[in-house]
């Protein structure tokens, strides 16, 4: 089982981290892959010059191992990618890359989509948008808690079940 | 009165923003707890103690993310965090 989480400084090329993931994902019936790319308008129509991710030396990358742990332990994969930018980022550059490779679509689909709500509101990061009307700090909004809570609630439901 | 020591602390995303990225505050040399390490904080300039008592602060004492009553001593790496963006 492979499961690898990287922290760069410099920009993620999306189509190279996806060919190497799938090469070494070979016999896989499925590789899924997310790319998270930097916009380039604020939520209220400004232009944003850069998206700015600060880290910490340690704490982050340790955050984005649990959360990949935590996809192996609740999904039925064989391996998975994880690669976040830190800090300035360009509008359009990528920030996140997630894979994950199963022998079946559904686990590959779900564990991607369970690493992108995870990495969106607990990775540790703090984010700061600068654009052409200053530059404000970003918090998770309530729709990043709302996917979040779908793994909650779901889990739950497993667990009445068993 | 106690002896005292300088402590450096990094203060992490919007918690920078009224001083810098790094404060030096001193500390008696026994150590103190991370939130009265917070009040120590607050005396050091208003706009950062209005963020601190605003904002739901983390500690993080050498790498691991620690309770507020836990202690911090002379030479203890430390950092406070403001939650967190997510990526």
């Amino acid at each position: 089982m492979s499961c690898e989480a990287t922290l760069s400084p410099r920009p993620i090329d999306p189509v190279e981290a996806l060919r190497q993931f799938s090469a070494a994902a070979a016999g896989a019936g499925a590789v899924v892959s997310f790319t998270g790319l930097a916009r380039g308008m604020t939520r209220d129509g400004h232009r944003v010059t850069a998206l700015v991710l600060e880290s910490h030396r340690s704490l982050t990358l340790r955050s984005m191992e649990a959360i990949a742990a935590d996809a192996h332990a609740r999904f039925a994969i064989a391996a998975s990618r994880v690669i976040h930018r830190e800090g300035r980022i360009a509008p359009g550059e990528a920030i996140v890359f997630v894979a994950t490779a199963a022998p079946h679509r559904r686990a590959a689909f779900e564990a991607a989509d369970y690493l992108m709500d995870r990495l969106k509101s607990e990775a540790v990061f703090w984010k700061r948008e600068e654009g052409t009307d200053g530059s404000r700090w970003i918090e998770p909004t309530s729709g990043d808690a709302a996917d979040l809570a779908r793994w909650q609630n779901a889990a739950r439901t497993d667990h009445a079940r068993n | 009165m106690a002896e005292l020591c300088p402590l450096s602390v990094n203060l992490y995303g919007k918690l920078a923003d009224p001083c810098g990225r790094g404060i030096t505050v001193s500390i008696p040399s026994a150590g103190c707890t991370a939130g009265e390490l917070r009040s120590l904080l607050a005396g050091h300039d208003d706009d950062l103690a209005r963020l601190l008592t605003s904002t739901r602060v983390l500690y993080c004492i050498n790498d691991q993310i620690v309770a507020e009553s836990d202690r911090v001593v002379p030479g203890d790496e430390v950092a406070l965090f403001p939650p967190v963006s997510g990526g």
